[in-house]
């Protein structure tokens, strides 16, 4: 068994495995990986909105032990990652992290706010800072979701 | 010493994500696509304790199940001979948890156990053998295929402990 502890470190490597079949087989897995994030977080963004998207990650943020604030306005919902265990582990690794380790948050979370009438503004900030922002509204036609890194 | 020793909280919804992975990759690769994966995390991933295991020493091996598999609330033992290791497996938490979360173990879940244990072995005095004996219960062997050299011997012995 791999310890639930370790799993990110497996991740990386699958993230690595498939990086290099090519073809998008990546960006695939993490389609995949958003459809069964579904069965965990869908119905409740559905139901709650903003409100349920913060009791989704004020739980993750205890679980993984992340230093991380989520702050719900009237709008949207501010989420601030200042210490990321898992590009943290990904890193603390004897195999060494997968240069775009980072992207497999956005390419997850995304698909599914889409799915939950929600777009955000994900800033990876640096894909070698266990740090991250992001900002996710209510679906506007005028603005679509984005990934950035932004180096700030 | 191992290597890597997390404390603090669980986020045991990992073993429902190792599920979709195990699952995708060998659907789509096949075992060895599995393989391929479960060899770089057990030789490069877990770099100290395959290190350890190639000049015959299991200890941060047997460290790293003690650990863990107490961490997660396993039901297990361990027990140690002079050439064999074994961990039995009453209850598996990553299994348990999956049906607490109302998931199916892929027909691959189990092969995190026996493909990184073989691929712990690959090149070592040590073979592994891993037998399934139910849903999440199994016993896993790591037993020495070939007599150590007097300094492997050592290691070994310094490293060796009985658990229960």
């Amino acid at each position: 068994m791999i310890p639930s502890d370790q799993f990110v470190r497996f991740y990386n490597e699958v993230f690595k495995f498939l990086d290099a079949q090519g073809g998008g087989a990546l960006e695939d897995y993490y389609r995949a990986v958003s459809e069964q994030q579904e069965r965990h977080c869908l119905a409740l963004f559905k139901a709650e909105g903003l409100a349920g998207m913060k009791a989704y990650w004020d739980r993750i943020a205890v679980e993984e032990n992340c230093d991380m604030t989520c702050t719900l306005h009237a709008d949207r919902l501010e989420i601030v990652m200042r210490r990321c265990p898992s590009l943290g582990k990904a890193m603390d690794n004897d195999a060494g992290a997968f240069e775009r380790y980072c992207d497999h948050c956005p390419g997850w979370i995304l698909p599914l706010l889409a799915k939950a009438g929600c777009r955000c503004d994900y800033d990876i900030i640096d894909r070698t800072l266990p740090q991250c922002r992001l900002t996710i509204c209510p679906n506007d036609p005028q603005r679509a979701s984005r990934i950035r890194v932004s180096g700030l | 010493m191992l290597r890597y020793r997390e404390t603090g909280e669980l986020h045991k919804d990992f073993h429902g994500s190792m599920n979709a992975a195990v699952e995708y990759v060998g659907s789509r690769y096949g075992r060895e696509g599995l393989r391929e994966v479960f060899r770089n995390t057990a030789q490069k991933v877990y770099r100290s304790i395959y290190k350890k295991l190639k000049a015959g020493d299991w200890s941060e091996l047997l460290e790293h199940w003690h650990y863990f598999m107490t961490r997660e609330g396993a039901d297990f033992s361990i027990a140690v001979t002079d050439t064999e290791a074994v961990m039995t497996v009453r209850r598996c938490p990553a299994v348990a948890h999956l049906r607490d979360l109302g998931m199916t173990p892929s027909v691959f879940f189990c092969d995190q156990t026996v493909l990184l244990n073989e691929a712990w072995c690959e090149g070592t005095p040590f073979e592994a053998v891993t037998e399934t004996t139910g849903e999440g219960s199994c016993v896993q062997r790591i037993r020495l295929s070939r007599p150590l050299n007097g300094r492997d011997d050592e290691r070994r012995n310094e490293g060796s402990h009985d658990s229960e």
